[in-house]
């Protein structure tokens, strides 16, 4: 009797146990999601987010960053005092400079480059393929110093060959010119951007059906024409994609020229946005002045950002 | 057929063309490099007496072995550490539905607006707080999670076949099992593609290892680079000597493993 019991109460805690532990696996199931997310939200969050809201508080204080002091607030005094600096008026017009600029260099050459080159068999266009990228995966630093090099003001190739081409009589100081200086940042950008954006169009014009243009051709369209009409609306996706990439980066691809070879300057005439948020934090140690920066830009960036978004969505033609 | 011809030469003027301009820089640096003192400041361009005395000079000048391992230390930990975290991430968001999975989406997405320059001061607060400047930790943290690599990996893990992974859970595979036993050998080559983009970029990364050390001895390589190119030494040998130095481990990579390389850049796009 008791026996029988016993078992039967055995078999009721067994039950019990299973069940709490089926309940127990079943919120791990539930929470295991967030436990394989949890490293890299939690990294991002320390520095990404976080960082970015202190940024925001940061824009409307004053503090210059010395261990044991405390922000003092000062409202929109930061954001007056940038308005008042002449540097941080050079840095918008700049960046828009940059910006446009990049464009030929991103979009433009690379994908008339990529239709020049179609239909290229397999092993050539691998070894083109291969040189064009080199200047994308050299750092920022290796580029600044070699072309602080060839643009030396004495013995630079480029002024040596000026010379003796009869083009130029004198030594030019590319990077302490105001003209100079920041086409030269500009080409610099371009010139290791364009590799990389020629690859990213001839992979997508590789894509596109080949019918497409035989067909164009047979009704007797011209090469141009098939160019307007086929080739740069199936390209579209990655107009867009190319120019969301320049428009959102360039200002930091730039951003490592402008350190290592001008500084931004002289005068100001180089520097961009990112320079200008640099200098005021680690130069002038005004953590105020370039968390005003950052806040304004983020949100002129955030509403760019969003209105590609958009057009990416209603102007982009894909081939379904 | 003669129209086809002059297309195919124009093409190949264009290619060629373009190659030059990319490699040619990179030619200059390392002729550069070996030229004596009094060749240093001609245009010829092939050096008439090769000398080794650039790079002597460099070794002297700055502590590059050092730096050479500092990089490699730090480009080797934010690689792991990347690829760990997106792995985890990555398969999460493949595997499960779950609350709150768009918000995380956006989340990862949005960081793409937030450049590095916007949150650096509070991070070398934050770095400084913690002690972790002049150590390769604090040049590694920040980036240990990375939203390019979650959303690469992402992308390679959606197309991996959905019943293969039900196969396995029903074999009594935990999910741990089924990422590193099941889903990743299938998927090697897309991650160690990845993890050259990484090592790469993080290799060649220096604004914030420049804020986050100050001492030679615990800079990366970029950094002592950098500091050489303003010192404003004439010494120009040893500056192309120095950088070639230490772009050498990236081209050797890329020798190696260049179709990889150019194929996962097309597929994955920059960071």
């Amino acid at each position: 009797m008791s026996e029988v019991k016993r078992i039967i109460v055995s078999e009721q805690e067994k039950k019990v146990t299973e069940q709490k532990s089926r309940r127990a696996a079943r919120s791990l199931i539930k929470w295991k999601p967030y436990l394989f997310l949890l490293p890299a939200i939690l990294l991002l969050g320390v520095w990404m987010y976080k960082p970015l809201l202190s940024t925001f508080v940061l824009a409307f204080q004053k503090w210059s960053m010395v261990p044991g002091t405390e922000p003092i607030t000062v409202g929109l005094d930061n954001f007056i005092r940038l308005f008042q600096t002449k540097d941080f008026i050079h840095s918008i017009e700049n960046t828009i400079f940059y910006t446009i600029g990049i464009l030929p260099f991103s979009i433009i050459i690379p994908m008339l480059l990529a239709v020049a080159t179609n239909g290229l068999n397999g092993r050539v266009k691998n070894v083109y393929r291969a040189m064009f990228f080199i200047p994308m995966i050299l750092a920022p630093v290796t580029v600044g110093a070699i072309w602080r090099w060839l643009f030396h003001p004495a013995n630079g190739l480029v002024n040596l060959t000026l010379q003796k081409l009869g083009i130029t009589d004198g030594n030019i100081s590319f990077f302490t010119d105001p003209v100079y200086a920041k086409w030269l940042i500009l080409f610099m950008t371009g010139w290791g951007l364009i590799g990389f954006s020629t690859i990213i169009f001839s992979a997508a014009l590789t894509n596109i059906n080949r019918d497409y243009f035989e067909a164009a051709a047979l009704d007797g369209a011209t090469k141009w024409k098939q160019l307007l009409t086929i080739t740069i609306p199936l390209l579209s996706p990655t107009i867009l994609f190319m120019l969301t990439m320049s428009i959102l980066f360039s200002s930091q691809f730039t951003f490592a020229y402008i350190d290592i070879l001008t500084a931004g300057g002289p005068f100001g005439s180089s520097t961009n946005i990112y320079y200008e948020m640099y200098k005021y934090g680690f130069n002038n140690l005004n953590a105020g002045l370039s968390s005003a920066a950052a806040t304004l830009f983020f949100i002129v960036f955030a509403i760019i950002a969003i209105g590609l978004n958009l057009l990416t969505k209603k102007f982009a033609f894909y081939d379904n | 057929m003669k129209r086809i011809k002059s297309i195919t030469v124009l093409q190949h003027f264009l290619l060629i063309m373009m190659s030059i301009i990319a490699i040619f820089p990179l030619y200059w640096m390392i002729i550069s490099s070996f030229k004596n003192e009094s060749e240093i400041f001609t245009s010829s361009f092939i050096p008439q007496a090769p000398t080794w005395q650039n790079y002597l000079y460099a070794f002297a000048e700055m502590p590059i072995i050092q730096m050479l391992f500092n990089s490699f230390v730090v480009a080797t930990l934010m690689t792991i550490l990347q690829l760990a975290t997106s792995l985890l991430a990555g398969y999460a968001l493949v595997r499960w539905n779950f609350k709150g999975k768009l918000l995380i989406f956006t989340l990862l997405s949005l960081t793409w607006l937030i450049p590095f320059q916007a949150v650096m001061i509070p991070n070398y607060v934050l770095i400084n707080q913690i002690g972790l400047n002049e150590n390769p930790l604090g040049i590694v943290l920040p980036f240990a999670a990375s939203t390019f690599a979650i959303l690469s990996i992402y992308q390679s893990f959606k197309s991996f076949p959905t019943a293969l992974i039900d196969a396995a859970r029903l074999d009594g595979e935990s999910d741990l099992g089924i990422l590193f036993r099941i889903i990743l050998p299938n998927i090697r080559s897309t991650v160690v593609s990845l993890g050259i983009i990484l090592f790469i970029n993080a290799w060649n990364e220096y604004l914030w290892p420049m804020l986050v050390t100050k001492e030679m001895e615990n800079a990366p390589i970029q950094i002592g680079l950098k500091s050489f190119v303003n010192s404003d030494v004439n010494m120009w040998g040893s500056l192309m000597a120095a950088t070639t130095i230490s772009c050498i481990p990236i081209l050797l990579i890329y020798l190696f493993l260049q179709k990889h390389i150019v194929d996962s850049f097309v597929r994955f796009g920059i960071k």
